[in-house]
């Protein structure tokens, strides 16, 4: 069968796995790439005891004469799983060919590793053959053994067959096949066969051979998740192992002893504690010991004054002769908690060497912790530059980027044009992902040194230019627009770039987003009528849907610039001969809107109609249109539910996820805002409270994974309130109904309730909303603490029909309490430029006190904790503290319920003893909200 | 824990694949995966160049071993420093098999080594052995000599 060539058209290597080319949906790819090598290693020929088997052979005779053709033969060309199962029959033989045997195993191994499944019935049929196996005394066999029984993982009844030929080997004299045994039998073993052979476990844990000691301690990790009780029992036998001379034995046990104290804080601490004394010889283990010290330190730490514990011995080892463990320890130390400057030192000196190391491992791992903690310390990492600065020349592109993206955080406003110049360099030859790095990183650099925005955008808009995906593009069109919406003197200058991008833009998403921006913005620029053309360009030269989009934009200019109007009318007119109905549609819709009569059409609502939001929520909006094409029945936008069935926006947004700059608004999520306001303009009961002036982020008011998942979004009105209670219902077999929060302001004396509106039905999985709202004093930030108890009815579901039964139990659920404090009326809206903002206020409403703050930790804690009473933006960069600063001024800026600007510029000193000093200036458009803010910082 | 190791050929066809703790739905989102990464980074690499690649808590590190692709997925104490670690055994070890680099021939002719091999440095997602001679015994069921 192998004996001859097949026809050299065929693929002769393994059958191609061309469904595993698919995209990955559960990763992203990531900055990737390191090269380096190895010291390359002694390659010994050893005779090998699983010599190549014949049927691997494909051709002999070929093998000396024409090694190349020999070399496209797979061993395992043409295998087939019956056959191979066939083949298994030799295992029943009564005179065994172990060498045979060990070939068929290796064609099964083979089979698995493909994929390949086995029935039942199969299986069983290999399992059993397989333990005919034990018979031979042939090692190599044997051990081949082994690992098929663990490949074919047996089912609980049939592991019987097996274990007495494992418990004879567990206990024989030969200390590989103890070790073997221990490994296969804790693979398949239940709880009932664990507590037949605990005894020997245990033994074997502290076997003079590491072979079997460590065997038994993996083992005994994996057992821990499944029968932890048992395992437990074996602290005293594992802690010695923790004390073996071998390496390995060490680290597995270390690892287990870990993770059966993990609970218990003070048996960890005692563990850390007995051996940071220096008994750890195994670099893992030591490695694992750090990171047992510093969850230590990590716990420890709000506890204590003064000297911080383990540090030493953090220290000690950066001086480890094994690379892992000086990095790990450094790594260890650049995440500690309000770590000094004192303490950072010597983590970023042994980091910084790696820096230059030959080992691109080292290099990456390096460069990606100094990234870390440049997003805290930026001064810290400053004596790195000149080493990051020759790593963007690293062949290894990742490490290039986080070199570049270390040095933008790092560098300070003088040094932002040398930079680009070696970024223009660099951005040729990178992929497309590291570009986005770059983009974003470039982009919270221009947020950070505003004054820097016209170099900055220059580059952005050369890299539009060249070639790149998509997901690049975006990057940096977003990039530009959140540029455009955060520094006011940009926005002109980014609109352009944008409208050169559309000229040559490949991708109509992105064309259209800008339309829609370009309509927005372009007619409040100083002169709109210079991007006509750029719009008008797109309906003679683009597709349809960009075609469409930018006769909607030029209806916006129509309708904002009426010197532009007749003009806009000409061409709109044209585009009445469109070849497609969409855009002849639009180009009528808004002609006819634009030119009505004035007595039936108002400019508002005008306005109103071209830029407004679209009053249903979208979900809704596309149920309703499927069901409408699905019927006769005529369309009516009224007939679209308003109420929004699932949580609004604020729950779904990913944590941490960075705003794309199309989508979201100018600093506060306006997108959420609007979601929230279209929700609660909805609710008859709270139409009578004006605008919403601002919502908080939701708070949790249950712990993960209770029966009931409630959290609380806080929305402030001048003299309203309103809670949004966002409820789950996780039990599957209930349904609750008539769901209110009862709230108790008793600690909040100035609120009073005026309104509830309870939710009618909480199904299983099914989020739903309850709101209630109180009255408080117009324009006062008035705070307080309200306790909160979920009360709702009841009712049984059936589990096999998914009925409600029809009677329901009233019942109720303690809910966290929910406080009102100061920063809920301010919103965080930064300033670009904040000394001409602080100019432009008048001086005559600026209020100025010092405060003696006593003794505090650090400055960084104290700034922001200020920050954080109230909850304003820090503008520039200047919530980071520098290490070891003994004063720091930071500016702070927003908007005060009531629509007033705020803008505070807090400076501290420290003094040797840790007294702080602050020294607060506000300035706001009226000087009693001055006086507010100082109310609000004495009593925080 | 160590997620996954995988070996391949050139064209990214699987050899050899191990899977800790990763549920089977997911098995076939990381052979894509890692295979993609192969195909945009090792084509031009030198043998036994390591790279290395994380995302947020999951950190891989790949090479090109002749004929053959090697990548290693891990998480945790499994870092990018400790899974260079496991991939130098897995480089030695498989080097000792086969005698020499492996061809993808060479590699599939020792096959039931290999796997063997693996086995006694990677099980059940934690590394086990590192040292090449000890795992060469420890396949033969022969006693470390290190002991």
């Amino acid at each position: 069968m192998y004996g001859e060539r097949q026809d050299s058209s065929l693929p002769l290597r393994l059958r191609g796995l061309s469904h595993l080319h698919k995209t990955p949906h559960s990763i992203d790819r990531s900055p990737v790439v390191l090269s380096s090598h190895f010291p390359s290693l002694p390659s010994s020929s050893i005779p090998s005891d699983l010599a190549t088997p014949t049927w691997l052979s494909p051709l002999s005779k070929r093998k000396d004469d024409d090694h190349d053709e020999e070399e496209e033969y797979s061993p395992f060309h043409g295998i087939e799983k019956g056959a191979v199962l066939q083949e298994a029959r030799v295992f029943h033989d009564p005179q065994l060919d172990a060498r045979k045997c060990s070939q068929v195993i290796t064609k099964l191994l083979y089979l698995l590793n493909q994929g390949e499944t086995f029935t039942k019935v199969e299986a069983t049929g290999v399992f059993f053959a397989v333990t005919k196996l034990f018979q031979s005394k042939d090692t190599v066999l044997r051990r081949m053994v082994y690992l098929m029984i663990k490949e074919l993982s047996p089912s609980a009844d049939e592991v019987i067959i097996v274990t007495s030929s494992l418990m004879k080997d567990m206990n024989s004299k030969t200390d590989m096949y103890r070790a073997n045994a221990i490994r296969v039998l804790c693979r398949i073993t239940d709880s009932t066969l664990l507590a037949q052979i605990e005894r020997y476990l245990k033994q074997a844990i502290v076997d003079k051979n590491p072979v079997v000691s460590s065997a038994a301690l993996v083992s005994a990790v994996h057992l821990l998740q499944t029968n932890p009780e048992i395992v437990k029992r074996w602290s005293n036998e594992v802690q010695e192992a923790v004390q073996s001379r071998a390496a390995l034995v060490q680290f597995h046990a270390l690892a287990l002893l870990h993770q059966i104290r993990q609970n218990d804080r003070l048996a960890v601490t005692k563990l850390v504690t007995s051996l940071t004394k220096g008994s750890v010889r195994s670099p893992l283990a030591q490695c694992l010991l750090i990171r047992y010290t510093s969850q230590v330190i990590r716990e420890s730490n709000a506890n204590l004054q003064g000297e911080r514990p383990f540090f030493d011995y953090l220290e000690s080892c950066l001086r480890h002769k094994a690379e892992m463990v000086v990095f790990e320890a450094a790594r260890a130390i650049t995440e500690l908690s309000g770590v000094t400057s004192r303490e950072l030192t010597p983590a970023i000196t042994v980091l910084q060497l790696f820096l230059s190391s030959s080992k691109p491992v080292l290099r990456f791992a390096a460069i990606r912790t100094l990234n870390k903690v440049a997003n805290t310390h930026p001064l810290a990492v400053t004596n790195c530059n000149i080493d990051m600065e020759s790593l963007i020349s690293d062949q290894n592109r990742s490490i290039a980027t986080l070199a570049i993206t270390t040095l933008l955080k790092t560098g300070n406003e003088s040094s932002v044009d040398r930079l680009m110049k070696q970024i223009t360099n660099f951005m040729s030859d990178i992929a497309d992902e590291f570009k986005i790095v770059v983009v974003e990183a470039i982009r919270s650099l221009c947020l950070k040194f505003p004054l820097k925005y016209r170099s900055l955008m220059n580059f952005l808009s050369n890299i539009l230019r060249e070639e790149g995906g998509f997901d690049y593009k975006k990057a940096i069109v977003d990039s530009i627009v959140i540029l455009i919406r955060d520094i006011p003197e940009a926005k002109e200058i980014g609109l352009f770039h944008l409208c050169e991008f559309i000229e040559d833009c490949e991708f109509t998403y992105l064309s259209t987003q800008i339309l829609h921006f370009l309509g927005n913005e372009g007619p409040k620029t100083s002169d709109p009528s210079r991007y006509i053309r750029y719009i008008y360009n797109r309906v003679i030269l683009e597709n349809a849907t960009v075609r469409a989009c930018a006769v909607s934009t030029l209806a916006k200019f129509g309708a904002m610039v009426d010197s532009l109007k007749p003009r806009i009318f000409v061409l709109l007119r044209r585009c009445l001969f469109d070849s497609d109905d969409e855009v002849r549609d639009r180009a009528t819709l808004y002609l006819n809107t634009l030119g009505s009569d004035p007595a039936t059409e108002t400019d508002q609502e005008v306005k109103e109609f071209l830029f407004g939001p679209l009053d249903v929520p979208l979900i809704n909006f596309e149920t309703s249109l499927r069901n409408y094409v699905a019927s006769d029945v005529p369309f009516d936008i009224f007939s679209v539910p308003k109420e929004i069935k699932s949580q609004p926006l604020a729950e779904k947004k990913a944590p941490g996820k960075k705003p794309t700059g199309l989508t979201t608004a100018p600093s506060a999520p306006t997108s959420v805002v609007d979601g929230y306001e279209k929700l609660l303009s909805s609710i008859p009961e709270f139409s009578g409270f004006g605008k919403l002036f601002k919502s908080s982020a939701p708070v949790e008011l249950t712990e993960a994974e209770t029966e009931y998942s409630v959290n609380a979004v806080k929305h402030i009105f001048d003299s309203h309130v309103i809670f949004q209670y966002n409820c789950t219902n996780t039990i599957a077999e209930q349904l609750l109904e008539m769901v209110t929060v009862f709230v108790d302001p008793s600690e909040a004396e100035e609120f009073s309730e005026v309104a509830t509106k309870p939710l009618r039905s909480l199904p299983y999985a099914s989020p739903g909303q309850t709101f209630v709202a109180f009255e408080k004093p117009e324009g006062v930030p008035a705070t307080g603490k309200f306790s909160n108890l979920l009360k709702f009815v009841v009712k049984e579901v059936d589990p096999a029909t998914g009925e409600a039964e029809e009677e329901g139990v009233e019942d109720e659920y303690q809910l966290e309490d929910l406080e009102i404090a100061a920063a809920d009326y301010m919103l965080k809206v930064g300033v670009s430029n904040f000394k001409n903002a602080w100019d432009g206020m008048d001086p005559d409403n600026e209020r100025i006190d010092e405060y003696g703050l006593g003794v505090k930790e650090s400055l960084a804690e104290t700034v922001k904790a200020v920050i954080d009473i109230v909850g304003m933006q820090p503008c520039e960069g200047t919530d980071v503290v520098p290490n070891n600063s003994r004063s720091h001024t930071c500016l702070l800026s927003g908007i005060f319920v009531g629509n007033v600007k705020v803008l505070v510029r807090v400076s501290f000193g420290i003094d040797g003893s840790k007294q702080v000093a602050m020294k607060l200036a506000v300035r706001s458009e009226d000087p009693e909200i001055s006086e507010k803010i100082h109310e609000i910082v004495a009593e925080g | 824990m160590l997620l996954a190791v995988l070996f391949t050929n050139i064209e990214g066809n699987i050899l050899v694949e191990r899977f800790h703790g990763v549920p089977a739905e997911e098995r076939l989102h990381w052979r894509s995966f890692l295979v993609k990464l192969g195909a945009d980074n090792l084509r031009r690499a030198k043998s036994e160049e390591l790279f290395v690649a994380t995302h947020k808590s999951v950190y891989i590190v790949y090479t090109m071993l002749g004929d053959v692709s090697i990548f290693i997925v891990g998480k945790d104490e499994y870092d990018e420093l400790t899974l260079s670690e496991v991939m130098c055994t897995i480089i030695s070890s498989v080097k000792d098999v086969c005698g020499r680099t492996p061809t993808e021939r060479l590699f599939l002719d020792k096959y039931g080594k290999i796997c063997l091999c693996l086995d006694e440095i990677v099980w059940k997602g934690m590394l086990e052995n590192t040292d090449k001679t000890r795992i060469r015994n420890l396949t033969r069921l022969k006693p470390p000599t290190d002991i």
